[in-house]
């Protein structure tokens, strides 16, 4: 134990005086974290962008249900028509659309209410809860209507009372979470793209002592292979549980982003991520003859199963076949956590992701054994 | 008493055998030289005796135990210092040598005396906080040595330790050598100069092909050459020699330049001065002086494995 903490003292020191270092364990994600708000926490903040088309004309309860959603707290109401809003929300403009057809008027009054359309592909908690108030609003009108059973003074005594102040619906906020949301999972997605490239960076030093030669004067003292290597995972570890805190920290305290589950709950997810990281770094390092081998070979895992896994876009607009492909990938499995965590999951609810991860750890760090045993030269002594 | 005894080792590598059935044994006090070409199986057999490869075949004794079971006792009483600087250029030279102390064992108070001492020991006492990558050619040799010999083991290792440096740095590690030595270190010396072997070393083998072909001291591995002499002529330039031409003197067996004197084996029984000195004197050499010498290491060398050290 002595030897193992020798060791990671060392490569502690070696490694946090290099400023390069501390630009890529911490620098880059922070990055990362900044640049996942300027591209999802957009400039609306969180108004949610609603578009209304009217082709009922004129009609009171139109023109009612119209403000209705216009006095709405944290809701931008523009009006528009169909073709434009099919547009806008294709484009993102627009998060919800509200086609109210000819007729709508007429049909709330007769008791039946319909021709009222409400379109959005974020398909979000938020759309519904926009939808939910409309309906209830609409369902209390649509009560007059079925009370009076097509008497329209009736109707329209009663509904007047209705639009007085003292039976008013409450107009309630309606927070639109996901746009904080997309910041946490895609700042999760750059991390933990950063966290990989740094565990093969760690893991790299294997290599790099192997070309200066200080490999062999270690292996020449008593110090044995599994030694050496268990420092390694161990200083990769120690790196990321700094990554993963000093990036939440940041998250948390300096972007104010707001996860909507507790930060605390994401440090194990994250490490046991890390713990595949560093099983795929040791992996790499394993069959790699070099460093420029082991930076190429880095390039050619790390960057695409980034990006099948959706560390770089959200997993919503990639195709079927993709989203089937990056189930083989570890950081699908974290990814997917995190969603799931946000969705109100509770984090023991989820030990089959947490299940898959382990075993991804378990069969990288397998595979490097198995290779590192394999090697029969001083030059791939561990 | 020997500190180290090998016996009948053999490396294969694949259907490549390294390491040919060697037997060598190293008394204590000696400093012993381990001569070879490139590819004579030096190195494995160093890398054996190191524990950092293991041999096929045989077995090798460091103090009267087997290496093979006594791994950590063998590696406690060894120091290395590799041909390639096996130094961080990011650490500074007390960490440098404090850090592989530290695989040893040593904490504390014995370590950083233990430290102080090597990098005294190597010249480098007021470098304790300069980088090694602000350090010359000779300076990074010698903190190469520090970091071996800090834990003060009983046999000293040393794979070409002069390469690539100024002949002061070199005088000076000579001399280190000389004093660790005269301290009771046992040392195995590799170098591709036969001069420095010739100079430090009380005895020597020749290794070619992995086997042992030769083995004594630098007067007995002499005098088992006995039908070659050394003819050295020295000349003022060596523009205008054409070396083959002499190499068909009859009697010649080798020419070689070094430096501003032209090396000649020749064998014993074939007077042919004369000859050479014709056929410099017709390439217009200018000729300074001429001596006939009793064989050097570097003859003995050449005869025993039929090519220069430096091949």
């Amino acid at each position: 134990m002595k030897d193992i903490i020798w060791l990671i003292r060392k490569t502690l020191i070696s490694k946090f005086r290099n400023k390069r270092s501390w630009f890529l364990y911490f620098g880059l994600p922070i990055a990362g974290a900044l640049l996942s708000m300027l591209l999802y926490g957009n400039a609306s903040g969180t108004d949610l962008r609603v578009g209304i088309v009217n082709e009922d004309g004129n009609q009171a309860i139109t023109a009612d249900t119209i403000q209705f959603v216009g006095e709405l707290k944290q809701v931008r109401v523009n009006a528009t028509d169909k073709t434009s809003l099919n547009q806008a929300i294709e484009d993102g403009k627009l998060d919800i659309g509200i086609i109210i057809d000819k007729g709508f008027a007429d049909s709330v009054r007769s008791g039946n209410p319909g021709k009222m359309t409400i379109v959005s592909i974020k398909g979000a908690q938020v759309t519904a809860a926009v939808k939910s108030m409309l309906q209830s609003y609409i369902g209390n009108i649509t009560a007059i209507g079925k009370e009076t059973s097509g008497d329209q003074e009736a109707f329209d005594r009663i509904y007047e009372g209705y639009r007085q102040p003292s039976f008013k619906l409450t107009a309630d906020t309606v927070k639109d979470t996901s746009s904080t949301k997309s910041v946490t999972y895609q700042t999760f997605g750059y991390l933990i793209t950063f966290m990989m490239f740094s565990a093969v960076n760690m893991s790299g030093l294997i290599l790099r002592e192997k070309e200066n030669r200080t490999f062999l004067r270690i292996f020449s003292s008593p110090i044995s292979a599994r030694t050496y290597v268990l420092a390694n995972v161990a200083v990769n570890v120690i790196i990321m549980l700094l990554q993963i805190v000093v990036t939440l920290f940041f998250m948390r305290n300096v972007f104010h982003i707001d996860s909507g589950v507790s930060y605390i709950e994401f440090v194990p997810v994250l490490l046991l991520f890390g713990l595949s990281s560093v099983g795929l770094s040791l992996m790499i390092v394993a069959f790699a003859q070099s460093g420029a081998i082991a930076g190429a070979m880095q390039n050619l895992i790390i960057t695409p199963t980034c990006l099948l896994a959706g560390c770089f876009f959200p997993m919503d607009i990639m195709p079927d076949t993709v989203r089937r492909i990056s189930n083989f990938l570890p950081q699908h499995w974290l990814l997917d956590t995190v969603n799931k965590l946000q969705q109100g999951n509770k984090l023991g609810s989820l030990y089959l992701n947490l299940a898959i991860m382990a075993a991804f750890a378990a069969a990288f760090s397998l595979i490097a054994i198995y290779r590192f045993g394999r090697n029969n030269d001083t030059r791939m002594f561990v | 008493m020997n500190v180290l005894e090998i016996r009948n080792l053999t490396k294969k590598f694949g259907d490549f055998i390294a390491v040919d059935n060697i037997n060598l044994s190293v008394a204590e006090g000696e400093i012993f030289g381990f001569l070879g070409a490139n590819g004579a199986g030096k190195s494995t057999t160093i890398n054996m005796i190191a524990s950092l490869l293991r041999a096929t075949r045989g077995e090798i004794e460091l103090l009267g135990r087997n290496i093979a079971k006594h791994n950590k006792f063998a590696k406690m009483n060894i120091g290395i210092v590799p041909q390639d600087l096996a130094i961080y250029e990011d650490m500074t030279a007390y960490e440098n040598v404090s850090f592989f102390a530290g695989l040893y064992g040593l904490r504390g108070s014995l370590l950083h005396e233990r430290t102080e001492e090597a990098l005294q020991f190597v010249g480098l006492g007021d470098k304790h906080r300069s980088f090694p990558r602000n350090f010359s050619g000779g300076m990074k040799r010698r903190l190469n040595i520090a970091c071996a010999i800090a834990h003060r083991p009983k046999l000293i290792i040393m794979d070409e330790p002069t390469v690539g440096i100024d002949p002061q740095s070199r005088n000076y590690i000579l001399n280190s050598v000389r004093k660790l030595n005269d301290m009771g270190c046992t040392i195995i010396y590799t170098s591709h100069y036969m001069e420095e072997v010739e100079e430090i070393c009380t005895r020597i083998a020749i290794v070619d092909h992995g086997k042992i072909i030769a083995d004594g001291t630098k007067e007995q591995l002499k005098s088992t050459i006995t039908d070659t002499k050394d003819i050295w002529i020295g000349v003022k330039s060596a523009e205008s020699l054409k070396v083959d031409s002499l190499r068909n003197v009859q009697g010649v067996t080798a020419v070689r330049m070094d430096e501003q004197i032209l090396k000649i084996n020749s064998k014993t029984e074939v007077n042919n001065l004369n000859d050479i000195i014709q056929k410099l004197i017709r390439d217009r050499v200018e000729i300074r002086s001429v001596e006939e010498q009793e064989p050097s290491l570097e003859t003995v060398f050449l005869t025993l494995t039929g090519r220069n050290l430096r091949d």
